[in-house]
Parts: C-alpha cells; structure tokens; sequence
C-alpha cells in the first residue's frame, strides 16, 4: 500500500526534517530573505526615512506649479521636458518605473526654487535626496539591490 | 523679525477669493495685509472662469440656448440650499464678477453676461461665464465660418486633429467648421520647450510677431479665426494674443489649459500685480495656531494685527481644509461641516473622511463639497449655528457647500464671496 507510506513521509518531512532544517541552516536575515523574494519585482526595502519620504512624497497631486520654478539647465531637451516632477508622478506608481526619471534627478542642481511654488507642501528637496540615496541617481541607473 | 504690521483687514489666502477680498477691502479704503504660502488652487485655473452651470440644460441642445450666467447662478442657488450662492444671495453677483474684470484687466475679458464656449485641450467646449482675454475670440458662438486649430510642429502638448475634431461635434449645435493646421514654430522657440517656457519666450519682442507670421502663412482660405495651443504669453502685460493675431491677419485665442497651466499662472501673475499696485500689503508665509481676530497673529517672519480677519485659505489643494484621519480646518480650528442628500452638519465631517465618498462617481461626494458653514454676512458658524466671531470671515473654497473643482461654480463663488467679505471686512471695522 503506498498511501500510508506517502503520508509516513509527509509527516517526517512536517514534523521532523523541515523544523529541524529551520534550526539549523543559517538562511540570512530578514531582510536577505525579503531582498531574495521580492527585489526582482522591483520592490525594494523601505526604511523608515525612506518611509517617511515616500508619506510626503504622496501629497504630490501632479500639478506641475513646480515645473516652473525648475530650471533642470544641464538635462537634455527630452528630460528637461518631461521635468523632474515626472519623478514624482513615477513614483506614485512603481518603483520599477522610477528609473526613468533617474537621468531628471541626476541633473537636478538643488536649487529648491521649486519648494516655495509647491500649493501642497511636499519637501520637494527632502523627496529627493531620499530617492538619490535609495537607489536612483547618480551611476545607479535606478536598477534596485 | 521686523516689528508689529497693524491692519485693517487681515487676509488669509491668496488664491482668487483671498486677492478679490483684499481688493474690495482695499477700494473701501482700509489697509490690508494678505497672508499667502505659495500659490494656491487658482494658479491651476485653465483659463475659463466657471461661475454657474446650466443645470436645466440638455446634450445636443443649440449652445446658444445655454442660460447666461447671472441667471443659471439664481436657479442654481434656488436648487441647492446649502450653495454659497444661496446663503449669500446672487443678487450682487454681476457687480462682484464686474468687479473682478475691472481689477483683473490684464488677464481677464470685460463681464458682459454672455456664455462663451472655450475649447479644451481635448476638443470638448467649456461654457464660461468668464474667461481671459486670450480665449475671448476662441468663442465658438463668435466664430461664423472656417476655424483653424493650429498645433505647433514638433510640439507634444497640443493635438491639433484631436482638438479639431472634437469641435465638429459641436457644428450641429451652432459651433464652426473647425479644421486642424500645422504651424512650424519660428526659430527660437524650441518645440520641447516646456509651456510655461513657450508663453515666456513668445513674451519677447518680435517673437509673437514671428508666430503671427508663420500663423499667416499656414491658414487655410477662409479661415475666420484660429485657435491655438495655451501658451499664448505668459505675462498679462505683455499682449502676446493681439500681436499674434495682428499679423496673421485673424482673431486669434487659445485653448483651455490642462496643468501645469500657463493661463493659470497668468491669472496668478495678474492677481500679484493687481494686489501690489493696490497697495495690499503681502505677506509671505502660513498662518501659525492663529487665536482669534484682534491679536496680534504670526504670519512666515512677520506679526500682525488686525481687527478684522478673512480666512481665504482653499480647500484641500490650499490646505484650507484638511484630511487628517477626519476633516479639520487647522488655521482656527473651526467646525467642518459636510452634507450628504439631505443631512447636514458636524457630525458628518467627524466621520472618516474615506466614508464621505459615493462609488458612483457621478453623485454628489459629501467629501468635495465639505468646508465651512457660514452665515449670510459670511462669519462662519460653529457647531450650534452661531457666528464664532464677529470680526471673522470665511470666502472662496473653504467655504462648504459646493463642489468647488467639479460643480462649475469654483471661481464664481471664489469672486462673490470674496467681494462680500472683503465689503463686509470693510465695514466692520
């Protein structure tokens, strides 16, 4: 009869091995595992700051108001005109897609002239420097892990 | 810091109502101080000045049968009880909207009544009851004969065939042929500029006068006017539309303006230049736990006093209101009332805010529509229906009771109510 020896098996594999594999093979930390599970989705660990950013970042409503307080002088004449606040509008969707606006961020000059124009308060620079420090930017090319 | 600013009025708001009251204030001879962060919600406006829909009117009815203003703000306000319209009254709407026209004469054309139908960015037609003096000749009513929508070669922002054809539907109901041209953008004016980049370069001397050039030679035969991308100048002295339009030889208007609006930040540019040659006094900066009107209040680097205060602070893009779990009003901490049907009151608004929308989108949302209750004089009303303050005003989009970016009386009530305030401001003191 194989039926009772499959569910013999089954059952060593519950209730032996597996715990057993759990105490003793070293797996990583938690955040290794997250990073070996969901990385390749584009879904990078949030840390609190980066948290908090991503909070501010969604008062953004996508006005544009400051566009035209942004100079983006060094960009190219395609990324000077989707602007820098397309930063914004990507990364109220993916953070896969936020590597498009790595070259905008990459030209940003920091001048925060566009700060003053924002009617709903975002912190435009401090969004920024989160983003920069959290894998897109500079010699990144926004590719997550 | 500098020193005590004493007023007579205190502003707090610069977006349409904050500017009228401060105007209106201002002509009653009182000194005024405006408080404003940054450009609030009227620097988004596309151009046309909604003041009252007509709500008795039918699809595919002649545009011309459209009610005018004045009278489809009176039936409006008969309609909906809870409408600034119908707490104030509209019987001095004319005169306010006259008013802000008069103020406003760099942007905005002359009052007049009439219902113009402007042409969006998508080809569907807006009837205002005001507009800038950039769309007046884009009138769809005024155009008899040939119209030509012309785009800019290269330029992404503008479909000229898509504009086009949307305008046919409206041929049947009194609208112009509408037909779509390609104008190559003189040297200079580069196509990936982004709009507020075009309307300033087309600013300069000579340069509109290109476009008008290069206008000319691509207009079809016939052509009565002709229509063009919202990037006619950026700066309202500037009279980037006319030098266009004298050398192609036609009226010519622009479209309505998705945002980031160049004729949103035209009007902004008008209301700024309007309140500093008044001789309002700005202040930039936020109003910081305000107590009460009469003491002095801190405002960015500045304290002020002032007996009299008009909050004009928006609604939820100007933080007038807030959504903090619960709606809130954080400047004085008054009561925020929201209606659904026929209930009304505090008691709503203290609900969580994601339960005062409707999923059929075509409902009126208590969430749009919360904001302040005031009373006839516009001194908002607490939680028992009495005034907070004698000395405290409530104008524009802070106000409840009107759906203030969807129900097509945003800047309508902006302007009445301002005008009242900034009146009754004056005479409280």
């Amino acid at each position: 009869m194989a039926r009772p020896g499959a569910l013999a098996y089954l059952a060593w594999r519950a209730l032996v091995a597996h715990p057993l594999k759990r105490l003793f093979k070293w797996r990583g930390t938690g955040l290794d595992r997250f990073r070996a599970a969901y990385v390749a989705e584009g879904l990078a660990p949030a840390e609190p700051a980066r948290r908090a950013a991503a909070e501010a970042a969604s008062a953004c409503i996508s006005c544009g108001l400051c566009e035209t307080g942004c100079d983006l002088a060094t960009a190219t004449p395609v990324v000077r005109a989707l602007g820098l606040h397309a930063a914004f509008r990507l990364y109220s969707r993916t953070t896969m897609d936020l590597a498009l606006a790595g070259d905008a961020l990459e030209r940003c000059a920091g001048c925060a002239g566009c700060e003053a124009l924002c009617p709903t308060r975002v912190p435009i620079a401090r969004v920024l420097a989160a983003l920069r420090g959290g894998g897109v930017g500079p010699g990144r090319g926004g590719r997550p892990g | 810091m500098s020193g005590l600013l004493e007023a007579d009025v205190l502003v707090a708001g610069g977006g349409m109502a904050g500017a009228i009251a401060a105007l209106a204030a201002r002509r009653a001879g009182r000194a005024v101080a405006l408080v404003r962060r940054s450009p609030g919600a009227t620097a988004l406006s596309s151009g046309a000045v909604s003041v009252a829909p007509d709500l008795g009117a039918l699809a595919g009815e002649p545009l011309a049968s459209r009610r005018p203003p004045l009278e489809a703000a009176a039936r409006l306000a008969a309609a909906r009880p809870d409408h600034p319209y119908a707490v104030v009254g509209t019987a001095r709407l004319g005169e306010a909207l006259a008013f802000a026209c008069e103020e406003l004469a760099a942007a905005l054309a002359p009052f007049d009544d009439r219902r113009r139908f402007l042409a969006t960015l998508y080809g569907s037609a807006v009837g205002a009851g005001l507009c800038q003096r950039a769309n007046v000749a884009g009138d769809l009513l005024s155009v008899r004969g040939l119209l030509a929508v012309a785009g800019f070669a290269g330029h992404a922002g503008f479909d000229a065939r898509l504009v086009a054809g949307g305008l046919g539907r409206y041929v049947a109901r009194g609208g112009p042929e509408p037909r779509a041209v390609e104008v190559a953008l003189p040297a200079g004016l580069g196509a990936l500029a982004r709009p507020h980049e075009l309307a300033g370069a087309l600013d300069a001397p000579g340069a509109a006068e290109a476009l008008g050039d290069a206008l000319r030679a691509a207009l079809p035969a016939g052509a009565r006017a002709a229509l063009l991308p919202p990037v006619l100048g950026l700066d309202p002295g500037a009279r980037a539309v006319e030098r266009v339009a004298a050398r192609a030889g036609v009226p010519v208007a622009e479209t309505l303006s998705d945002v980031p609006s160049v004729p949103g930040l035209r009007l902004w540019r008008a209301l700024e230049a309007r309140l500093a040659a008044a001789g309002v006094r700005v202040v930039q900066g936020e109003l910081a736990a305000a107590p009460a009107p009469g003491e002095p209040v801190r405002a960015g680097d500045a304290m002020i006093q002032a007996p009299v205060w008009i909050l004009a602070t928006g609604r939820f893009v100007g933080g007038g209101i807030a959504r903090r779990g619960v709606l809130a009003e954080p400047a004085l901490r008054l009561a925020v009332q929201a209606a659904e049907g026929r209930e009304a009151g505090v008691h709503l608004a203290v609900r969580p805010a994601a339960s005062l929308t409707s999923r059929d989108r075509r409902r009126p949302q208590p969430l749009l529509s919360a904001g302040l209750r005031v009373d006839h004089a516009l001194r908002p009303l607490d939680e028992r229906g009495r005034p907070v303050h004698p000395g405290l005003h409530a104008a524009g989009a802070v106000l409840g009771g009107h759906e203030q970016a969807t129900d097509g009386t945003g800047l309508g009530v902006a302007i009445l109510t301002g005008y009242l305030a900034g009146l009754a401001a004056a005479e409280g003191r």
